[in-house]
């Protein structure tokens, strides 16, 4: 391993053998003593040198300490300076920084450690000013310093810091990258800074305030600021979703952001917070993203023009839900929520006015506005520090004040770094600002109140005095000054003095607030408010693009922990914390209602996600831990838009299989995958305006529904968001939902009675032991093997959603089974019964559907089988509701043609036994024949349907022509499963509804069996027990080619395909009775 | 020096598991393993070749940054590919890797490639973990495994390699916007004005054709 080094060094002195010795140290520094010059010739030599120090080092660290003793007496770390200072280039560069990375990141000893940090050539080393425009030379560089950073503590902090010369050039040069292109360099950045502000330490913290906080927290500001106008620019330019991933990049990017400044904000460094607080609310969120809540998109370029940026009010309401779900740090909240709720345009107006008043004088116009820094972090670095030196010696008590006067021209410099530091300043400006020019924005800033809070000082001037909500938080504010002046020295108790006063206004004014909520909305109605302009947005009668982030921005204001209560209740929006709710605003709640009204309207412009967040804003607003304060008339309101989606649902309803499926499936949607907000504000996807194609790739809830089937859907999740609302309203559990009940299923383990049910002896075969609680149960007859079953045991289907890809569409089998069977008969039979016992399960479901819908016999469904099969079905079921169709006469529908199921029906009569007998024949003959001549059933069937179904909606006439022409042709050559999986057979979706006559006369003793079988197939169940008959409850027959079809077929873009498919695979059983029948 | 593509990765996993020293193993063949000494390092490159093209690996150890949430996702999300470390004589960082996984899926870019490494197989005699594990878990979600060692250095180049040969495929398919530098790819100098095929990334449009309105 040391054969390389031997190969360079001839000309040296003797070389060790052991590469890990003090030997070979001392050899080592001979070396660098003889090669202090770099030239071209011993560059490959030092750098191989520098290498060899690491790693002898590092190994000394870990094994003999006499080792570092000789480095550190020879002052090795020197002669690493100077050869870095001959600037070598790169290869010596990234080999010196890779060394002392290595030797940063393993030195255990920290006794070691001290001492290679004391002598001061690592920091000579991080000032040294590499040729950062090399990739690699700044990665090394930068990592050299976060490993530094890492270093960190009490102790080790006054190695870095140095007190008397107000030093800190590991984070002062570290910070001038924290805008780099490189993204990990930012991030080194980022977490050297969270490491330093970590560390505990007063003096160097008063260093980073005093010296460093403004420049670099208002330089951040400005970078975060491009950012979002980067981001706005995307939203604005890509209408048809182009670039939605680079949208997603600037979207997580600013999430980036938020946590960073909130993860600063969390280590809860009180100087340092004012600072970032002030520059976050007076250079970014109010005048980028609040100020942006008033403007259309047409102003922004006028206001580009003349220097002030906006962007659109989609993107301003969404980055303020960011902020305050990610931000809870209270005085930054509170001025913000305070801001919105009781200021509007016009406080910018006034603004605006004093800033060209005061032009004369550049050094005071300092208005809220995002705007550059006026010089680089560099460069204010410089300025700063190098001034900072300089006073120092002169006056240190006075330093900052004298900077403060000499960098007038520098706003955030005085504005920012000064105040909060010096006391007897603080008392003079303080009084100015009251006096004198009361209401410009940088007096605020020089004052000791101004951090968070203290732009109310000047707006609200201008303000009647008759409205007292803003009249309170002022009176407040203007205490605020008193008592800091009176206690200088103690600035953070201060300010904890002031926020205390400031809740018992608050209180008061929510107790006015209380009293009156009318009345404060009409004392402030003569002006906007931001607030009014976000409740502005929730009028979705066109579209819910803002209406949808106003209502996320409300959410997260109500959930935000910093927001002190009082500020939520005085506009009387009550949050997640408010004990009572009493005062909400009917302003507010009624918008809600509205969305939700217009959400159950045929053709609506609201999605489900908006409309799951209003139901969820409302019972937020309405609904405390034990009590409903929702006033009478919005109770009514919202009963009423709960029946409106109640009505909207039924003229959706079909009583076919796929309602069903889809009804179970959007259920199960809803419940598993609740609405996250802050999820919600991560999507980039909603910034774009609302689309209806799924071809987007969009979610489903996140736009809007797209042909016949997704509004059905859309219908459903509609109703079930409604009805849950009104049922937490009304503080009632829900007890219908879901149509299967866990509580009702066969559980693992658990014994089923067998008792008289037929037994039927089988063999298992399984290939999968995976548990199952729930399923969907497909049969299928082996084709090979007469004897042999496949049962599928699927999840509850996620087969009907459409938004996914088509793979998404084969489901993943939970419990793959050969059930294998004496004969033939027995399986036919078997088989039978699992179809029956699926389908009768579902006819339950159904039933409780059209209960859940209040399904009166006066409206009648689309098709006229519905009515027929809710009649049998319930009869069948022994559910003698006071349903009124249950009056229905099921045999006319018997005799009467039309009924499709008429020809089942009479075959299912036959039943169990029968169908086994006659089953066994034909069984034989192997299931092609048997579906052969099953086919002429079934097509003759299918066109009686499909002239019913002219009559009903939702066929499409030509599919009807086609099945006609199709269903003969297919019959006489093709198998069972590829007629039914035609795709021209859609009316098949109705017959479901033809089976329901069997029940409820014909089929007695399966019936009884039935009831049991209801429940949900177990797999294990299914397994040990060696019958099948009456056990399989819940399972349900369906042709594995139908799927497999259906994700085939799909290409072609129908939605209503799946639909089809259910219907059509239901004949697989139903053709095997009447066929047994026959 | 100049390469065709650089890939930015990181190192994951609990403390102590050999990240650092699996970076180093790595990125500097100079320092080869010996018993007595462990040693690592936060940051390394090198340059490999796939498919004849010069591809530079940029590593990025995430250490210490766990205290800090702004830290973590920002590191998840800036990386093509992230080396998923335990330690096969430790059981609990076996069972941290869920945990890990959650992290790196949520904040990351779904494309990125994650290798399960179970680092540390010369300690035979203290395994704690059987491969089969390591093995099945990856299985199970879907990444690339491999045991290494970076005291002996088994396996180590195959790690990274084996990662940034997937990654390679994927730009291949098309699967990765290269054009945006925050998926932790980057084009190298000279080859950024020509990339015809892979831009955009609008071309998987085309399979998802179904489901339109009706």
């Amino acid at each position: 391993m040391f054969q390389r080094p031997r190969n360079w060094i001839n000309q040296a002195i003797w070389k060790p053998r052991n590469p890990h010795s003090l030997e070979h140290l001392k050899f080592l520094y001979g070396v660098l003593a003889k090669n202090a010059v770099v030239t071209e010739q011993n560059r490959s030599l030092l750098v191989e040198t520098l290498r060899s120090i690491s790693e002898i080092l590092i190994w000394g660290d870990q094994n003999d300490s006499s080792v570092f003793d000789f480095f550190l007496e020879k002052n090795m770390l020197l002669f690493f300076l100077r050869i870095l200072r001959q600037k070598t280039g790169r290869y010596v560069c990234v080999q010196l920084l890779q060394t002392l990375n290595i030797l940063f990141e393993n030195i255990q000893n920290e006794t070691s450690l001290y001492y290679l940090l004391s002598n001061n050539h690592v920091n000579s080393i991080i000032v040294h000013k590499f040729d950062f425009s090399d990739e690699e030379v700044l990665a090394y560089y930068i990592s050299f310093v976060k490993t530094l950073s890492l270093k960190l503590n009490s102790h080790t902090i006054h190695f870095f810091y140095n007190e008397h010369t107000n030093d800190f050039p590991l984070y002062t040069e570290a910070i001038k990258f924290f805008n780099h292109s490189e993204s990990m360099v930012r991030i080194a950045v980022r977490t050297l800074t969270l490491n330093v502000y970590k560390v505990d330490d007063k003096s160097m913290l008063q260093f980073i305030r005093a010296k460093t906080a403004a420049p670099y927290f208002s330089n951040l500001v400005w970078f975060i600021g491009n950012h979002i106008l980067e981001l706005d620019n995307c939203v604005k330019n890509d209408a048809d979703h182009q670039s939605r991933g680079r949208l997603g990049d600037l979207v997580a990017e600013h999430l980036d952001h938020l946590h960073y400044l909130n993860d600063i904000l969390c280590l809860n460094i009180k100087d340092l917070n004012d600072v970032l607080t002030d520059h976050l609310l007076n250079r970014l969120f109010i005048p980028l993203y609040v100020y942006s809540l008033s403007h259309d998109g047409g102003d922004g370029i006028r206001y580009q023009q003349d220097g002030r940026s906006r962007v659109s009010p989609v993107v301003s309401l969404f980055l303020l839900s960011q902020v305050f779900l990610i931000i809870q740090h209270a005085p930054l909240v509170n001025s913000l929520a305070d801001f919105i709720f009781n200021q509007g345009p016009q406080a910018e107006a006034l603004e605006e006015e004093q800033a060209t008043n005061s032009n004369q004088d550049p050094s005071s116009s300092n208005p809220r506005r995002f705007t550059p820094p006026a010089e680089t972090l560099e460069k204010s670095l410089e300025a700063s520090i190098g001034k900072g030196k300089k006073k120092h010696k002169k006056q240190p008590s006075s330093r900052n004040t004298d900077q403060a006067e000499e960098d007038g021209e520098t706003e955030y410099t005085e504005g920012n770094s000064t105040f909060y530091k010096d006391p007897a300043e603080l008392s003079d400006t303080g009084a100015e600002d009251l006096s004198v020019r009361s209401v410009s924005t940088r007096e605020r800033a020089r004052g000791p109140i101004v951090g968070p809070g203290h732009w109310l000082m000047g707006p609200i001037d201008g303000q009647a005095p008759s409205d007292y909500t803003l009249m309170y938080p002022r009176s407040s504010e203007s205490q605020g000054p008193a008592v800091r002046r009176s206690k200088p020295t103690a600035a953070i108790s201060g300010d904890t003095v002031m926020s205390s006063q400031n809740i018992t206004d608050e209180e008061k004014c929510s107790r006015a607030a209380a009293t009156g909520v009318r009345q404060t909305e009409s004392t402030t109605g003569f002006k906007r408010r931001y607030l009014d302009a976000i409740f502005d947005t929730l009028d979705c009668g066109n579209n819910d693009y803002e209406g949808l982030f106003s209502l996320c921005l409300l959410y997260a204001m109500g959930k935000n922990e910093g927001i002190r209560e009082g500020l939520m209740d005085a506009v009387a929006m009550p949050s997640v914390h408010s004990p009572t709710k009493q005062h909400y605003s009917s302003p507010l709640l009624e918008r809600l209602l509205k969305v939700l009204e217009l959400s159950t309207k045929q053709v609506s412009a609201v999605r489900v996600a908006t409309l799951w967040l209003s139901c969820t804003l409302v019972k937020q607003l309405v609904l405390s831990r034990d009590q409903c304060y929702l006033q009478d008339r919005h109770v009514a309101y919202v009963e009423g838009v709960r029946e409106a989606a109640t009505l909207l649902l039924r003229m959706f309803y079909k009583g076919d299989e796929i309602f069903l499926d889809m009804f179970e499936d959007e259920f199960s949607k809803m419940k598993e995958k609740p609405l996250n907000v802050e999820y919600l504000t991560m999507d980039p996807s909603v910034l774009l305006p609302p689309t209806g194609t799924p071809l987007t790739g969009i979610e489903f809830d996140k736009r809007l529904p797209c042909g016949e089937v997704e509004r059905a859907r859309k219908a459903m999740r509609t109703f079930f968001l409604l009805r849950d609302l009104s049922l937490s309203l009304q503080m009632k559990v829900e007890d219908q939902l879901p149509l299967t009940k866990d509580s009702e299923l066969i559980k693992e383990n658990e014994k089923l009675d067998l008792n008289n049910s037929d037994l039927i002896a089988c063999t298992v075969v399984t290939e999968d032991k995976q548990r199952v609680r729930l399923g969907d149960v497909e049969v299928t007859a082996d084709k090979e093997d007469s004897r042999a079953l496949h049962v599928q045991i699927h999840k509850p289907t996620s087969s009907v959603s459409v938004q996914a890809s088509p793979s998404s569409y084969k489901p993943m089998p939970l419990l793959s089974a050969k059930f294998i069977f004496d004969d033939h008969i027995r399986c036919m039979a078997a088989k039978q019964r699992m179809t029956k016992g699926r389908s009768r399960a579902r006819q339950a479901k159904m039933r409780l559907i059209s209960k859940l819908l209040d399904m009166p016999a006066a409206v009648s469904p689309p098709s006229p089988t519905p009515p027929v099969h809710r009649t049998l079905q319930m009869g069948a079921m022994r559910m003698y509701t006071a349903h009124p169709s249950h009056q229905d006469p099921p045999p006319t529908m018997r005799k009467f043609g039309p009924v499709p199921g008429f020809a089942q029906r009479r075959a299912s009569s036959h039943t169990s036994p029968s169908g086994r007998r006659s089953a066994s024949p034909k069984g034989r003959s192997s299931p092609k024949a048997q579906n052969r001549s099953l086919q002429h059933e079934t097509s003759v069937e299918e066109a009686r349907e499909a002239i019913l179904a002219e009559t009903a909606e939702a066929i499409p006439l030509q599919d009807l022509s086609k099945q006609g022409r199709s269903f003969p042709q297919e019959s006489d050559e093709k198998e069972l499963s590829s007629t039914n999986l035609s795709p021209s057979l859609r009316p098949a979706k109705a017959p479901p509804a033809s089976l329901l006559p069997r029940h409820d006369d014909g089929d007695r003793p399966s019936y009884h069996e039935s009831v049991k079988l209801t429940r949900p197939a177990d797999p294990d169940r299914i397994r040990s027990i060696s019958d099948t008959s009456s056990r399989e409850g819940r399972k349900e027959t369906r042709n594995p080619d139908a799927n497999r079809r259906r994700s085939s077929s799909d290409g072609s873009g129908s939605r209503i395909k799946p639909t089809w498919h259910h219907g059509a695979h239901w004949y697989t059983g139903d053709n095997d009775d009447s066929n047994n029948g026959d | 020096m100049s390469y065709a593509y650089l890939f930015k990765y990181i190192i994951i996993g609990d403390t102590g598991v050999g990240k650092s020293c699996l970076l180093l193993q790595f990125t500097d063949k100079r320092f080869q393993p010996v018993h007595d000494l462990t040693i690592g390092v936060e940051f390394g490159a090198r340059m490999i070749t796939i498919d004849g093209k010069q591809i530079k690996l940029q590593i990025w150890d995430t250490a210490g940054q766990e205290s800090f949430r702004s830290i973590t996702r920002s590191y998840y999300r800036g990386a093509a590919g992230a080396l998923l470390v335990y330690d096969i004589t430790r059981r609990d960082t076996f069972n941290h890797l869920t945990t890990w996984l959650e992290d790196a899926r949520q904040h990351s870019n779904s494309n990125m490639v994650i290798m399960l490494i179970g680092n540390k197989s010369d300690l035979e005699s203290r395994r704690e973990v059987k491969k089969e594990e390591g093995e099945a878990f990856a299985r199970e979600h879907g990444l690339i495994f491999m045991e290494t060692s970076a005291k002996t250095a088994a396996n180590v180049e195959e790690a990274f390699i084996n990662t940034a040969k997937e990654i390679y495929e994927k730009i291949q398919e098309g699967v990765f916007d290269i054009n945006n530098e925050a998926n932790g790819i980057k084009i190298g100098p000279q080859h950024s004005p020509s990339n015809p095929a892979l831009g955009g990334g609008g071309g998987a449009g085309g399979s998802q054709a179904g489901g339109g309105c009706c």
